[in-house]
């Protein structure tokens, strides 16, 4: 890799701290952005259409049902309605066919006296409202994958991490700390960071791949040869845009060469040599530089 | 006894009145190798081969290959969930009628002309609109799975809703995509779902009635065999082996193959310690009984969403000098499989994709996943494309080069644990694609070895949806398929030359199919919600 590549690299990596919400990913929490929490809840919508889930649940009252559902049904269906002595609720058809209590009512204030349920008639509507409001929320939160939220990932050595950078991992060659890569911890989150230190452009990332301008030189069989920035390029055409603005196809025949310029070989050579513990440690590096 | 004789004279009768009017496909036209004039069943025949003995179109003469018509689906309203109907079923091609499916809808259409004769509409109430594969035929009937858990026959002449059953619960998060699988006098029927921790199962279902025949579930019942490989029972009810892609069948053996889905939670595997039996395995089962035969587990203890549904391929062939029937798959996890179908054993287990997850095979050429390659909350790092080696998408086998060929996917990618309870629940975690490139293989099932392949040339490759492109190949040396740039291709079956393109207005999402119509040999194939159909130019005096 020459400088001009570096260069270049050093650019991309800036189009993409520029951009932090293209390289969301799914449940990371945008502690610098608030937008995110925007996508992040439009993510949680979207899912739970495509799944085809109920409503969504009012995320106050289900609080309130947890204060109720603890300490009265916790025993037996465990604190978070997933099972114990008592079976699943999350996987129960009385729950998944209610909507706002109208067929859980019904069994808590009855109970089931034939499979060792008490009845608790003493529990007024509102609470029992609140019960199967918790109960949709816990249903919400294990099936409705667009809400998941990444846990905490920064759990390497940051300063195995930098011996990593400056050393083995080879990342001065093209980065500086006090140059692209400044401020880099406060500018993507640490699932962002993650990613785009194994590889910058998150190609087919469901939830949006980075777009860029990429060089490409297109030479002819009869040496003619055309550059500019690549449009599209399949096994059969490629085309371009050249620095007059003008716009150039060609047919990929016998003879004619493209060069896509592959700013990121470095990254890809370098995804067959990471172990976990290096990718680990160079994250908690990263987000060190805020 | 009076009541059973006059049943008899009653369905005497019934027979005579249908042998009146012939049939539009014939049952026995299903036990036929490799049809030509029909296209009768998902993958053309039961072998799951998607070889056509055709050679009209041929290797030198299919760059004069011409568009006949185009049929575009067209629906009201917007699709819950999904941007646009895409076409992912294989059309059933019976007496000049093309019959085919988006989720939600059934299309009959004139395989001469593309004028639409009928077409059927489902308002669903729940269930992915992720896919549906297709309809299955018997006699004059269609059969076709709404998204919400409806099994549903159709007349075929109409589109007229003869009865519907219910099959699975759309609340419990069970959907249903399969094209309905016609054996003997059974009607498969299988599901899909993970979203809440659920059971699956595979059914069978009458033809005449919709009555349930059997069901076999994928998961052991408590103290059954396979139950050894739970932890628990609570653990074994979160089930998962979803049976959501049509099978294959072996009429001699009288075996049905079937591809079980991951197990559930789906990525968080605490709650599940064990090899998970029946999930992420090839099964024989039989077919009039619903038992298991034998079973080959192609991902013990999946963690990472890759379900073994791939089509289980059939074809015999002389191995050490021996003849064998053999099947083989390519699995979503990245391993190649070739087994003897007979009773199950292990032939050959190779990864045909770059792979980290595993640390080798056992003794039954079961591979060994790697505990430390799970997801994790902190980010585990995988060799392997996060949607796996390759899907659902059609593989096809020649006969005639003896190569295996499948759309593959190389690439890298993170996979993190979201629920770390020791009962987690739904999903449990995400993966993180990063690099990833699609290549079509052409695999020698002898050696596992890749013999040729073609990485499509792309500028940046973003798979559009969930579709897929599939495979099929014929005795004219080609082999049809397509990129993820819109370009349907034919190849040279032996050696992967290029040899004919059309830039379609999508990818190709289905598997592509050839039959004989008046003489000529049509190609059909499903992009999005368009279907291209071809045949060579007509020759102009």
């Amino acid at each position: 890799m020459n400088s001009a590549q570096c260069g270049l690299l050093a650019v991309m990596l800036l189009t993409i701290v520029g951009a932090p919400g293209q390289a969301q990913a799914p449940g990371s929490k945008g502690n610098s952005s608030p937008p995110a929490q925007t996508q992040e809840s439009q993510r949680a919508l979207r899912t739970r259409e495509f799944l085809g889930l109920g409503r969504q649940p009012d995320p106050e009252l289900a609080s309130d049902g947890q204060k109720i559902f603890g300490p009265t049904c916790g025993f037996c269906h465990g604190a978070d309605g997933r099972g114990g002595q008592g079976p699943d609720l999350l996987r129960s058809s009385v729950v998944l066919d209610d909507d706002k209590g109208e067929l859980i009512g019904p069994v808590i204030q009855n109970g089931r006296p034939n499979k060792g349920m008490p009845a608790f008639s003493s529990l007024t509507e509102e609470k029992v409202r609140a019960i199967a409001e918790f109960l949709h929320m816990q249903v919400e939160l294990a099936a409705n994958r667009g809400t998941y939220q990444v846990q905490n990932i920064v759990t390497g050595n940051a300063q195995a991490g930098e011996a990593y950078f400056k050393g083995e991992g080879k990342c001065t060659t093209c980065h500086s700390v006090s140059g692209d890569l400044a401020h880099i911890g406060s500018k993507l989150t640490p699932a962002d960071l993650q990613a785009a230190e194994l590889y910058p452009d998150t190609r087919g990332n469901e939830f949006g791949g980075t777009q860029r301008p990429r060089q490409v030189s297109v030479t002819l069989a009869d040496g003619k040869k055309f550059t500019g920035s690549l449009k599209h390029l399949d096994d059969f055409y490629v085309s371009l845009e050249d620095a007059q603005g003008e716009y150039h196809s060609i047919a990929i025949a016998k003879g004619v060469k493209v060069v896509v310029e592959d700013k990121l070989v470095f990254h890809r050579q370098m995804l067959d040599k990471y172990s976990d513990k290096q990718i680990h440690d160079l994250t908690a590096y990263l987000v060190t530089l805020k | 006894m009076k009541s059973r004789a006059l049943m008899l004279v009653l369905s005497l009768l019934v027979l005579l009145q249908g042998a009146s009017v012939a049939q539009l496909l014939d049952p026995h036209k299903l036990l036929e190798a490799e049809p030509t004039d029909t296209w009768p069943t998902y993958n053309g025949d039961y072998s799951g081969r998607r070889f056509s003995p055709l050679t009209q179109i041929h290797s030198s003469n299919v760059s004069a290959l011409a568009l006949a018509w185009m049929y575009r689906v067209k629906v009201s309203g917007p699709m819950r969930g999904v941007s646009a109907p895409v076409i992912k079923s294989t059309p059933l091609m019976v007496k000049g009628i093309l019959y085919f499916t988006v989720p939600d809808r059934v299309f009959a259409v004139d395989a001469r002309t593309g004028r639409e004769l009928w077409h059927y509409e489902w308002a669903d109430k729940g269930g992915h609109l992720v896919g549906n594969r297709g309809v299955g035929m018997y006699g004059d009937w269609l059969y076709f799975l709404a998204p919400d858990g409806w099994f549903i026959s159709l007349e075929a002449r109409s589109g007229k809703e003869r009865w519907r059953k219910k099959v699975a619960d759309e609340k419990m998060q069970y959907f249903t995509t399969m094209a309905p699988m016609v054996v003997g006098h059974h009607i498969m029927v299988g599901v899909g779902g993970d979203a809440i921790d659920v059971p699956g199962y595979l059914e069978a279902r009458d033809p005449e009635t919709g009555e349930l025949q059997w069901r076999w579930n994928t998961e052991p019942r408590e103290g059954e065999p396979g139950s050894e490989t739970w932890p628990n029972q609570a653990a074994m009810e979160h089930g998962g082996g979803m049976t959501w892609l049509p099978g294959t069948y072996d009429k001699d053996l009288n075996l049905l193959y079937w591809g079980t889905g991951n197990p559930n939670s789906v990525m968080a595997g605490q709650g599940r310690k064990g090899a998970n039996l029946w999930t992420c395995a090839i099964v024989a089962l039989n077919p009039d009984t619903g038992k298991l035969v034998w079973y080959f587990q192609g991902s013990p203890h999946d963690t990472h969403d890759w379900d073994n549904v791939e089509t289980p391929v059939l074809f015999d062939a002389t191995l050490d000098g021996k003849p064998r029937k053999l099947l083989a798959q390519a699995a979503r996890n990245g391993y190649f499989f070739v087994l003897d179908r007979t009773d199950g054993k292990n032939i050959l287990s190779q990864p045909f994709v770059p792979l980290n997850w595993s640390k080798g095979v056992d003794a039954k050429g079961q591979p060994i996943p790697d505990e430390s390659k799970e997801p994790t909350v902190d980010g585990s790092f995988l060799t392997e494309n996060w949607g796996g080696g390759t899907n659902w998408m059609p593989p096809s086998f020649s006969p005639r080069t003896g190569l295996f060929y499948v759309n593959a996917t190389l690439g890298y990618s993170l996979v993190y644990l979201t629920d770390t309870k020791e009962r987690p629940e739904g999903y449990g975690g995400f993966g993180r694609p990063l690099w990833s490139q699609h290549v079509l293989e052409a695999i020698d099932y002898r050696t596992g070895n890749v013999k040729w392949s073609h990485a499509y040339t792309t500028a940046d490759g973003m798979p559009e949806g969930l579709g897929g492109p599939g495979v099929l190949t014929t005795a004219g040396n080609l082999l049809f398929t397509g990129d993820y740039n819109g370009n349907l291709i034919a190849f040279n079956a032996i050696d992967g030359d290029i040899l004919w393109h059309f830039p379609a207005l999508h990818s190709l999402s289905n598997g592509p199919e050839t039959y004989m119509l008046d003489g000529q040999q049509y190609l059909v194939a499903g992009a999005g919600d368009t279907l291209y159909v071809f045949r060579l130019a007509p020759r102009r005096p």
